[in-house]
């Protein structure tokens, strides 16, 4: 702990307190009713936590990748499904942080700054690991480009104001040809649809989204034509340990909750047996490796170092130690374990091994490192970027 | 030893997969939903002779095993789990009332248990390390006669549809060692109340609640065995209970294994189907590999059941190894499946509803440990120690 600056020390109290208020008390209300938590959104304009990744040159909060995780995993640990709402609005703001001009950046920044969200869009339904099969276009026509297609998958589709948007400028070129665009919610023709039921993280809000000759300006594109595949695999970058981060979020307060339990149940014996005892040893022993393993990232990035491989880890990691400490959780603590909150962080891990990446793909990534470290060696499939 | 099956068990075998197929798949989907103990298909399980299995023939039963019973249980689970836990609380509950039951016991309570006209189920656990220790547990007096019992059971299955409830209480609390006696108790017996039922995460459909006495009246007929000897039958059923629950492991496993595979044959992404992907087949392999090896060590220790031998060592290893891979079969099978995986409706592009994140809740209330008598390494480790 000692180890965070005061001003991170006094970023992650903040958000302790805030989620013990706003979190903790109705996630499992929004867990059950699987609605989006709108009243959230308000709870934390005041704060504009949902500009923390906003430099501070536009107005935002402008903390670094380390402060941005403190904030994300405490947010885990009240609640990944709201945790997932932040990082994804995040994400999107990365994106246009990565290659967004200066104008493109206030257009996009605005409406977070004002406690409203962004998404981002590049998952198809053919499209899923495979990001270079995707067959949403745009075609250029005059000052602008007119969109086709489909996404699937997005978090805050729904319920974002400003999307960042990929989609084929160039078909022949596949992921080559990828462009990203921005896209305001309001556009004639952006068609949202139905939103998912999901296994866990259910009142994040996942939705299916249309196309139809939906125009946007060319001041829209962000970077150059075929960028896309670039900006995309860049922001997933910076987006992965900040899943991990709500993920030993999650971890340690399935242990926490695990202790809170012996505690209630059995009074007057402080300690279990020593299975259980080195089961709990065990998980924590997991949950603090990945901790350390996200803030190193999110480090590496701060002193503006390559932190792709660690990134991957850190997801993968991450992401892994939350599946298992959740369901040990649930397996270890029975009936009464199966009957409490606990079954809800088993569910919402198992969604985050897959979205952001599955963490095969991260795998491939991360071999391909050890393996083949000189570029081009061992070819990934086409679409996965290192 | 012969793992044959003889021609009588394998037929048990394939009408629990006819059954299954024709009456729970279609089922399963809006029992998940709803949650509400589905009554109707008990009259459709008596009628085809599965309440009965473990009851004898003179008593209105099939008179079949425990390997007939582990294969009902695993065949159900691969198409809906709750029904299967439904039904092996009620088998195990016949199985006592046959096993200890005196003659008087067995005439009033098998021919209705075998035949649907009673449901059963078990009441051991306390909402304390052990029974008989915890903060409310339930004690039995001696009382002109018969016995009143005051205290409360936790996590009882089948709770507020079974019509009998085959109850452990401490008699003598202050002994040395104080040990459980089993009492058969009438769901209708005043001052017996059941607790709402608890919000659980899957096997939906199959209740489980806290059973309340408050100085509930039972003659001497109530008494299943001898006053202090229901450890022991606790002890038996819980191990038939373990290994029950290890076919259940089994078949959600197989379904989730089978639904994976298949989904990833038609999957393509860069343009192969990802079933010929290496890190696909290794998960699917692993996860059939575990499935495949537990089911020979449930057959195994079900051979033992029925050949009358100590079995005991052999279940709590089984419900060892399945808590290892149980949650881990599904946490992969999803994984296979990708976003699709975890959805709990029709997603768009499919034309079904996708089962694997049902069966992931139901998995997770299958594998729980939940007593510390209950970790099995214990009682492994004093067998070799
Ligand atoms: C809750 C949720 C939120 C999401 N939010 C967003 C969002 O905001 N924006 C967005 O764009 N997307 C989002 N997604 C989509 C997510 O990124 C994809 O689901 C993910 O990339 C996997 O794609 P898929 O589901 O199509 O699985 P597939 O790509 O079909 O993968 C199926 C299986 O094959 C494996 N696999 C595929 N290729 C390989 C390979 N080459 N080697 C080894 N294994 C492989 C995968 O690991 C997986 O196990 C979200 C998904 C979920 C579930």
């Amino acid at each position: 702990m000692d180890l965070e600056s005061p001003a991170q020390q006094a970023v992650r109290s903040a958000a302790k307190e805030f989620v013990a208020n706003n979190i903790i008390t109705r996630a499992s209300e929004f867990d059950k009713s699987g609605e989006f938590h709108l009243y959230l959104l308000d709870a934390a304009k005041a704060s504009r936590i949902f500009a923390m990744a906003v430099p501070k040159e536009y107005g935002g909060l402008g903390y670094d990748a380390l402060t941005q995780a403190l904030v994300l995993e405490e947010w885990g640990y009240g609640c990944a499904g709201m945790g997932t709402t932040l990082a994804a609005s995040v994400l999107s703001i990365e994106a246009v942080l990565i290659a967004g001009n200066d104008e493109q950046r206030r257009r996009f920044f605005a409406p977070m700054l004002n406690g409203e969200i962004g998404a981002f869009g590049l998952t198809e339904p053919e499209a899923g690991s495979d990001v270079g099969a995707g067959t949403t276009t745009a075609v250029r026509e005059g000052e602008g480009y007119r969109i086709n297609g489909a996404k699937c998958w997005i978090t805050n589709g729904g319920v974002a104001s400003v999307y960042v948007i990929f989609a084929q400028t160039d078909v022949k070129k596949g992921t080559k040809g990828l462009s990203a665009f921005i896209v305001e919610r309001d556009r004639p023709g952006f068609i949202i649809g139905d939103k998912e039921h999901k296994l866990g993280l259910r009142s994040s809000n996942t939705v299916y989204f249309e196309f139809k000759d939906v125009q946007v300006p060319a001041a829209n594109r962000l970077g150059q034509e075929g960028d896309g595949m670039k900006i995309a695999m860049k922001t997933l970058d910076t987006a992965r340990p900040a899943i991990a981060a709500l993920a030993v979020g999650l971890a340690q307060r399935c242990l926490d909750e695990c202790v809170g339990q012996l505690h209630r149940r059995f009074p007057d014996r402080p300690f279990p047996g020593q299975t259980l005892q080195f089961k709990l040893a065990d998980m924590q022993i997991q949950v603090e490796a990945a901790r350390q393993v996200v803030r190193h990232t999110m480090m590496l990035r701060d002193a503006g170092l390559p932190f792709a491989r660690e990134s991957a880890i850190s997801k993968t990691l991450g992401t892994d130690v939350a599946m298992t400490v959740s369901s040990e959780a649930v397996r270890l603590m029975g009936s009464g374990g199966y009957t409490s909150e606990l079954g809800k962080f088993m569910r919402d891990a198992k969604v985050m091994q897959i979205y952001e990446g599955t963490n095969q793909i991260q795998r491939l990534v991360i071999s391909r490192a050890l393996l083949a470290p000189t570029a081009g060696a061992a070819p990934l499939p086409k679409g996965v970027a290192s | 030893m012969n793992f044959e099956l003889t021609e009588a068990q394998q037929q048990v075998g394939r009408n629990a997969q006819t059954f299954a197929r024709s009456h729970l798949d279609a089922m399963a989907l809006d029992l998940d939903r709803c949650g509400v103990f589905p009554k109707g298909i008990i009259d459709e399980l008596a009628g085809h002779d599965f309440l009965g299995l473990l009851v004898p023939m003179a008593s209105g039963g099939v008179g079949a095993g425990f390997i007939n019973h582990i294969q009902v249980v695993e065949a159900f689970s691969r198409s809906c789990p709750a029904i299967a836990s439904i039904l092996n609380n009620h088998a195990l509950a016949a199985h006592a009332v046959a096993q200890w039951g005196s003659d008087a016991q067995k005439q009033h309570y098998l021919p209705p248990l075998a035949k649907g006209r009673k449901l059963g189920t078990l009441a051991i656990y306390e909402d304390g390390p052990s029974p008989g220790i915890g903060p409310d547990p339930l004690l039995a007096l001696r009382q002109g006669g018969g016995f009143t019992l005051t205290g409360t059971k936790a996590f009882v299955r089948n709770a507020g549809v079974a019509d009998l409830y085959v109850t452990f209480a401490t008699l003598e609390p202050t002994a040395k060692e104080p040990r459980l006696t089993a009492f058969l108790v009438d769901a209708d017996t005043s001052g017996l109340t059941i607790g709402p039922g608890l919000d659980t995460m899957g096997l939906k459909g199959c209740p489980v609640a806290q059973l309340f006495f408050q100085a509930a009246a039972l003659g001497p007929d109530a008494l299943l065995g001898e006053e202090n000897g229901g450890s022991a039958i606790a002890t038996r059923l819980l191990s038939l209970g373990s290994l029950a629950e290890a076919a259940q492991t089994v078949g959600i496993g197989w379904a989730a294994v089978k639904h994976a595979a298949e989904f990833a044959t038609r999957r393509v992404q860069f343009g192969h189907p990802i079933a010929t992907l290496q890190a696909i087949q290794t998960l699917l392999a692993e996860a059939a590999t575990d499935c495949h090896l537990a089911w020979l060590g449930i057959q195994r220790a079900a051979q033992l059941v029925e050949d009358g031998a100590p079995f005991e060592i052999h279940a709590a290893m089984v419900k060892a190894f399945v808590g290892r891979f149980g949650s881990r079969t599904l946490i992969d099978a999803i994984q296979v499946e990708g976003g699709l995986g975890i959805s709990e409706s029709k997603p768009f592009g499919v034309g079904g509803t996708m089962p694997l994140a049902r069966l992931f809740r139901d998995m997770a209330g299958t594998t729980l440990l939940d007593a510390p008598a209950d970790f099995p390494a214990k009682l492994i480790a004093e067998s070799i120690v």
